[in-house]
């Protein structure tokens, strides 16, 4: 199927009036999330992921999309009027949002970030649409080695991109890889770490481990250390809309923000991090009024909140065609997906192509919604910040009870609540990136199928591992990600300071 | 001052250990798929340990930790262990009355644990907003399919 015959298809499924409801909950429950502090669209997925029994799959990966769609949108909202960056895609947009929110040109930079918003989802959703096909006919090739070499490749990139310290990115993704180890191997039927428990002979539950880690975690840290900065909002005087002047300087770095988030959230480990950085600082190069930024520049919302949208949309290209999760809120996607019995990748535009397109005109549809919603409402979004926390953080709890008693009414899922939450307490504490546990824990199995499949094609000559041009290409990037920095911080540290030491290894 | 919490790289090595001994009981080579069901967990338990050495060794070195940035935090990072010490009680909590009192009372519980946490001083309005709260979720996941047991399992409902 091509992609406008399958997008045709998709918007007939994504139109209907059952689904279009569906998208609107997404939407809205997203945005309401990303403007709440403490839970993000990873934590929403995962928490919703028990309803999936009742749901059909289209439905709910409607809603799911408008959720992971919101809670960028939500995250704008509060970094410019607030200067609370709900997620940490939208740090950036805080930096000048807030600035001209203070100078009562709040409107502008809304209106900017979500017709920016807009533009770059817009894109970014065309990119899905006609490059997903031609990779995941590309996927069909795609040898155990070459899957495995992928693998590799997000997970060495993971640990080294996300957070300050490499060795604590890896022990991250290692806790991750050893979770997933626990449960009856499935080539030999032995159990594996189970110290006998039967609970744990299925493995562990993602659901359990990423509500603990978030949300269990999150509440134990912010209680620990508790001190509510009273929200000073920013009245939204001067001016509704944006000037002719603002549509002037915005388009461009629209456009740039887009074209730097797509392929780099695309990316293993790309994030939206990276990007909404880069356009930052390349929107700081470019200006015609440096003197602007730092005082609030319209440009530097407008760059990286493209940014930040395009790079979601990036997310979705691995991990429809490829099975290939790169960020948590992905991780649960997947998970999802597997939860319906559906593997993600090239026999999924095939098996089940009207949810594939179902899928992708919604994004189409939820982006539209998410601008409507969001112009004339963000002033009620904003109200929601002003729950009082005692509540929304007991809120929060009971919400992650559901998601971990409903998986399968298990004591032992409790336990590991309490342990893993206490563990995602310290990670925060002692600065342990979350993300490379989650992506060890639901790729790990996977490498390992595939490893197994390669090393059983090549008769156990490990050299099957960069036996094609493209395993060989992977194998080799991964090993640079690794040794070129570790390389360069010993040349430095050797030439400047000889005693020299660094918090960055 | 630097803090050096050697128990973190104790803990982590202390894991990869127990990954390793416990993989040690597999076989390692398989005849069909090369690698047994014990490589793996080997080479992860065998990496922690490791980690945990190279950790260890960047504590030595002074290496520093910043503790991450989150919303509603204190700009001092000032720790109230009273505060988490309730917060770890309300998800201790359903550990010990989830199978016996069942979903609503445990997750209204909970709920006051954690309002208390946060320095809420109303008991009675926590308790009912909790129990108000859990009924309406056991109520409304119920409806869309969710198993949360029983109202009142000590009743047999």
């Amino acid at each position: 199927m091509d992609s406008i015959t399958g997008l045709m298809n998709g918007f007939s499924v994504a139109l209907q009036p059952q689904n279009l409801m569906w998208a609107f909950v997404g939407t809205f429950m997203g945005t309401a999330i990303g403007v709440l502090p403490g839970i993000g669209p990873a934590l929403t997925i995962a928490l919703l992921l028990p309803v999936t029994v009742y749901i059909e799959p289209t439905a709910a990966f409607i809603m799911f999309a408008g959720i992971f769609y919101g809670a960028m949108y939500g995250g704008s909202t509060t970094s410019i009027l607030l200067n609370t960056p709900g997620e940490s895609g939208a740090m950036m947009t805080a930096l000048e949002g807030n600035k001209m929110a203070r100078q009562g040109r709040g409107a502008a930079a809304l209106c900017t970030a979500a017709l920016g918003s807009f533009v770059a989802g817009t894109i970014g959703t065309l990119g899905i649409t006609f490059l997903a096909p031609p990779i995941a006919e590309l996927a069909f090739i795609f040898r155990p080695q070459d899957y495995f070499g992928l693998m590799l490749l997000a997970f060495l990139s993971v640990s080294v991109v996300m957070g300050t310290s490499k060795v604590r990115g890896f022990i991250s993704l290692f806790l991750g890889l050893s979770l997933g180890l626990v449960g009856i191997d499935k080539a030999s039927g032995l159990q594996r770490l189970t110290f006998g428990v039967p609970d744990l002979m299925d493995g562990v539950e993602m659901t359990v481990v990423l509500v603990s880690l978030f949300a269990i975690g999150e509440t134990l840290y912010v209680a620990s250390r508790f001190g509510l900065h009273k929200p000073n909002l920013n009245p939204l005087a001067g001016g509704i809309w944006m000037t002719k002047q603002d549509w002037k300087r915005s388009w461009k770095p629209w456009l740039r923000g887009t074209f730097l988030g797509f392929p780099i959230g695309a990316l293993p480990a790309g994030g939206a991090e990276i990007p909404t950085f880069l356009s930052y600082t390349i929107e700081r190069k470019l200006t015609k009024h440096p003197e602007e930024f730092g005082q609030g520049a319209i440009e530097g919302v407008a760059g990286p909140e493209a940014a930040n949208n395009a790079a979601a949309a990036g997310v979705l290209v691995p991990l429809l065609t490829l099975g290939l999760p790169t960020s948590a809120t992905a991780a649960i996607l997947l998970a999802a997906f597997q939860n319906y019995g559906l593997q993600p990748g090239p026999m999924l535009f095939i098996n089940s192509g009207d949810l594939v397109w179902g899928l992708i005109a919604s994004l189409y549809v939820g982006n539209l919604m998410l601008l409507i919603l969001n112009l004339p409402l963000a002033g009620l979004w904003v109200r929601l910040l002003f729950i009082p926390r005692p509540y929304l953080y007991a809120g929060i709890l009971i919400f992650s009870l559901v998601g971990i008693w409903g998986v399968s009414n298990s004591w032992v899922d409790l336990a590991m609540m309490f342990g893993v939450g206490l563990l995602g307490y310290m990670m925060r504490v002692y600065d342990f990136p979350i993300a490379p546990v989650l992506i060890g824990l639901i790729l790990g199995p996977m490498a390992e199928v595939q490893m197994r499949r390669a090393l059983a094609v090549g008769q156990g000559d490990p050299l099957i591992f960069v036996s094609t041009p493209l395993s060989a290409v992977l194998v080799a990037v991964s090993v640079l990600i690794v040794v070129v920095p570790a390389a360069l911080h010993w040349r430095r540290t050797r030439k400047i300071d000889p005693t020299g030491e660094s918090s960055s290894i | 001052m630097t803090e050096r919490p050697y128990w973190i790289a104790a803990g982590t090595m202390g894991w990869g250990a127990i990954v390793l001994i416990k993989a040690a009981e597999l076989p390692q080579f398989d005849q069909h798929a090369y690698v047994g069901p014990g490589f793996l967990p080997s080479a992860i338990g065998a990496g922690l340990v490791l980690l945990g050495l190279m950790l260890a060794l960047q504590i030595r070195r002074g290496v520093s930790f910043e503790e991450q940035g989150a919303e509603d935090v204190n700009d001092d990072h000032s720790v109230s262990w009273k505060a988490l010490g309730l917060a770890a009680a309300a998800c201790a909590l359903p550990m010990l009355t989830m199978k016996p009192l069942g979903f609503v009372i445990t997750c209204a519980g909970c709920f006051v644990l954690i309002a208390a946490a946060f320095k809420s001083r109303r008991w009675a309005l926590d308790l009912l907003l909790g129990l108000g709260f859990s009924l309406l979720c056991w109520w409304l996941f119920r409806k869309l399919g969710v198993q949360l047991g029983g109202i009142l399992p000590l009743m047999g409902k």
